[in-house]
């Protein structure tokens, strides 16, 4: 056990390719690197474990040593062209870049639609001038739109069911793609009282993520699917952090839906981008796997209002509790995040992939508060209806929360 | 009574872990010599080399029940410093006559106050032990006379708690996160820093909400006594607070898994339950852990009522979970009890039998129910 996972950190180590960014949250002396937790099945887990350990024992007698697989790669990912997991694909593709693997984005659409003028689309010179291919096409036939080129990796970062994944899958495995790479969605889960969600937990069957998810298990030898939640980081198509920061910087109230005790995951998107990458480098870790694509901490709600608010450098915001149904709103278009828990743990990734989260929220929403200031995007008029119905409904002044 | 609680247990999950099995232990003590035992050999576990001389502070009320049992059958001397008002040994349920028999023919008693310091360095002293676990130790100055009546102390175990964490919207807490020196658990901070300035090999495991049979926290036996009565639960809040549960067997043998670890020194452990649960979550897993009905359950705002002295519920209200992702990694521990499973070991050996520590008191759910009913 202790050899098996001596070799485990050394791969680690050789496919690290960043010191951890965060500051303001020490580390002490721990061995993340050592295959830990599953969760789910403790016993099972325990026993695999040991017949894992007993596996790799079993190859270093025979001699076998165990090496990270450094091979270069070529890798075509297949990208929404709008949304939220937009910015997945953009990050994975600059770290495999960086890496000296073979990149192609193909974006589903049309080069020149007005969806291209937006983040990370817009950002798509960062890919070209590292080497990276950019085309455009219809996911209904990728081998057109990469023009009969070969990959050995594929990652979806489009479909939500297998209407829209199916023909890239079997594109895939009729191309004999050697892995197929999935992003589906931590939404799948079937809601719990007892959080967090982690890999093995009951999905909704009728998800269309879930679908997709069986049938790349069915096709292919090598595959894994990520299911992530709420992202940040420069190149975002869809707003995060700035639904706080509108409010904060004109003095407005933020008002959340409950009593602000949910908690989600709020990851920085480098978080998944290394997530992804680690399974590129280490397939057989990775096959066969679902992966919960996030940090590994959560926040609440009013945390994170709490948190936008000290990044803006203001020293309390006012955070309005309503319900939605008395206030007579859609929870979902007043607010952008689930009105209840929703919350992941990447187990699976820090066990299989030795992955470690880097995610340090008070300290990333300071560089995206910089960034958002520098927009201009504070300045610019913005009428806020769904809030002024809601402070309307609630009718009382908002109490201001020290931060 | 008996009739009805086995009934109830026939058809309630079976407890995985309900007695002393060898079997549990040979797998712990595998895992802690597998880095110098081949895979597969049957340890033998005998008072020799590995043989500790080992010191429990308390010992007789709840984790040093189970933590002892595994203790003595490791092969370890173990001795229990203790007042002496509960009984040394009880036997417990599920425990065969045979087990018990030998387990209390081997452990052994020092009777004293460990408030009277220096009863504690002079009897220490005299004897002298090898590893001290400190089960019931809650202020700095309670352990410097054992740590000076102990020059050649291997290791010191010490039981802290998740309390000393600083309360934070970031979850869930970590052995590396802030913690809050003005904390009622701020005596166990002060602990932990005299340790480490007296360069003792100390080991600190903090644990969040114990259960299991023999709890004498009400924290199952408060939704065991409102679900027998047919009563509704009172929650307050949304019920949307996360706790988390960690059973006293699977936190005894984590304690077991630390000793003589060196991945252990100098370091600290979350140990808990793999997985958390809201309030409401939790008072459902009673019902399902007993065999009773799923109950109704009142929500309500504590700030509308003075419940004086009384605590109308047994949980800190707020989230409150800590992860033990540290302790599956680097100790080889897990959890082996899931929520219910483990509800099912306590309702099974300990409230379902008749037992429990505090008699029901109904007196802050009435006035909550009454206030609610006058609102209608």
């Amino acid at each position: 056990m202790a050899l098996c996972a001596a070799a485990a950190s050394t791969a680690t180590a050789f496919a690290s390719s960043r010191l951890s960014a965060s500051t303001a949250r020490p580390r002490g002396p721990s061995s993340t690197s050592l295959p830990s937790f599953v969760g789910a099945f403790p016993r099972a887990v325990a026993a695999r474990r040991r017949r894992r350990a007993a596996a790799a024992a079993a190859a270093r007698r025979a001699g076998v040593t165990v090496r990270a697989e450094a091979k270069k790669k070529s890798v075509v990912i297949v990208s929404t062209n709008s949304g939220g997991h937009a910015v997945i694909g953009f990050y994975f593709a600059k770290e495999l870049l960086a890496a000296g693997h073979a990149v192609t984005v193909l974006t589903v659409g049309d080069e020149g639609s007005d969806k291209m003028k937006k983040p990370p689309f817009s950002l798509f010179s960062e890919l070209t001038s590292a080497g990276g291919k950019t085309v455009w096409g219809d996911p209904a036939d990728v081998g057109a739109a990469v023009g009969g080129a070969a990959f050995d990796v594929v990652l979806d970062n489009n479909g939500k069911d297998l209407d829209a994944v199916k023909p890239v899958a079997d594109w895939a495995k009729s191309a004999g793609v050697g892995q197929f790479l999935f992003i589906s969605s931590a939404g799948i889960y079937k809601p719990t009282e007892e959080p967090p969600h982690v890999e093995g937990d009951a999905v909704k069957e009728s998800a269309g993520h879930v679908g997709v998810e069986k049938y790349i298990a069915e096709q292919f030898g090598s595959w894994a699917s990520f299911r992530p939640q709420y992202m940040i980081g420069s190149g975002n198509n869809k707003d995060c952090e700035e639904w706080f920061f509108d409010r904060i910087v004109r003095n407005r109230p933020v008002p959340i839906p409950g009593n602000g005790m949910q908690l989600t995951n709020i990851s920085h998107v480098r978080d998944l981008s290394r997530m992804l990458s680690l399974a590129v480098e280490k397939p057989g870790a990775a096959s066969g796997k679902v992966f919960n694509c996030v940090s590994d901490r959560a926040v609440t709600l009013s945390g994170m209002a709490k948190l936008c608010a000290a990044a803006a450098g203001v020293a309390a915001v006012d955070i309005v509790l309503y319900d939605p149904a008395a206030a007579g709103v859609d929870a979902k278009k007043a607010f952008p995040f689930r009105n209840m828990h929703f919350y992941a743990e990447p187990r699976a990734a820090k066990e299989a992939l030795g992955w470690t989260s880097s995610t340090n929220l008070p300290e990333d929403l300071k560089e995206r508060y910089a960034e958002y200031a520098a927009s201009g995007r504070g300045e610019k008029a913005m009428t806020f209806d769904l809030d002024d119905k809601i402070l309307a409904s609630v009718g009382k002044a908002p109490a201001s929360v020290a931060v | 009574m008996a009739a009805t609680a086995s009934l109830k247990s026939s058809l309630l999950l079976p407890s995985p872990i309900s007695d002393f099995s060898g079997a549990a232990i040979s797998i712990s003590a595998q895992k802690r010599r597998s880095s110098w035992q081949p895979r597969g050999a049957r340890v033998q576990v005998s008072a020799a080399a590995d043989s500790k001389n080992i010191l429990v502070m308390g010992g007789t009320r709840f984790i040093g029940v189970f933590l002892s049992r595994i203790l003595v059958k490791e092969g370890h001397q173990v001795t229990l410093f203790t007042r002496g008002k509960a009984p040394i040994t009880q036997q417990l349920p599920g425990e065969s006559d045979a087990e018990y028999a030998e387990f209390s023919s081997k452990v052994q008693h020092l009777k004293g106050d460990r408030q009277d310091f220096e009863f504690v360095k002079s009897s220490l002293a005299a004897r002298g032990y090898d590893v001290v676990y400190d089960i019931n130790g809650r202020e700095a100055v309670e352990v410097e006379p054992i740590i000076d009546a102990l020059p050649n102390l291997e290791q010191y175990i010490y039981c802290s708690s998740a309390g000393v964490y600083l309360k934070s919207d970031i979850l869930p807490h970590c052995e590396v996160d802030a913690v809050d020196p003005k904390s009622r658990h701020k005596g166990k901070l002060e602990t932990e820093k005299l340790l480490t300035s007296r360069g003792v090999n100390w080991t600190s495991i903090r644990p969040v909400y114990i259960y299991g049979p023999l709890n004498y926290n009400p924290v199952e036996e408060w939704f065991f006594h409102r679900l027998k009565a047919g009563r509704p639960i009172p929650i307050p809040g949304a019920g949307n607070q996360i706790t988390q549960l960690g059973h006293v067997k699977d936190l005894a043998r984590a304690f077991n898994l630390v000793l003589g670890n060196p991945k252990a020194s100098q370091q600290i452990f979350n140990i808990s339950g793999a997985k958390y649960v809201t309030f409401d979550g939790l008072a459902r897993a009673c019902a399902k852990a007993g065999g009773f009905p799923q109950p109704e359950l009142v929500h309500y705002n504590p700030k509308d009522f003075d419940f004086g002295k009384k605590k109308a519920f047994p949980f800190r209200d707020q989230h409150f979970f800590a992860s033990v992702e540290k302790a599956i990694s680097e100790l080889g521990w897990t959890p082996e009890f899931d929520l219910v499973e483990g509800l099912t070991d306590s309702y099974n050996l300990d409230f379902g039998r008749g037992t429990f520590r505090k008699a029901a008191d109904f007196t802050t759910d009435d006035m909550i129910l009454d206030k609610k009913l006058a609102t209608v």
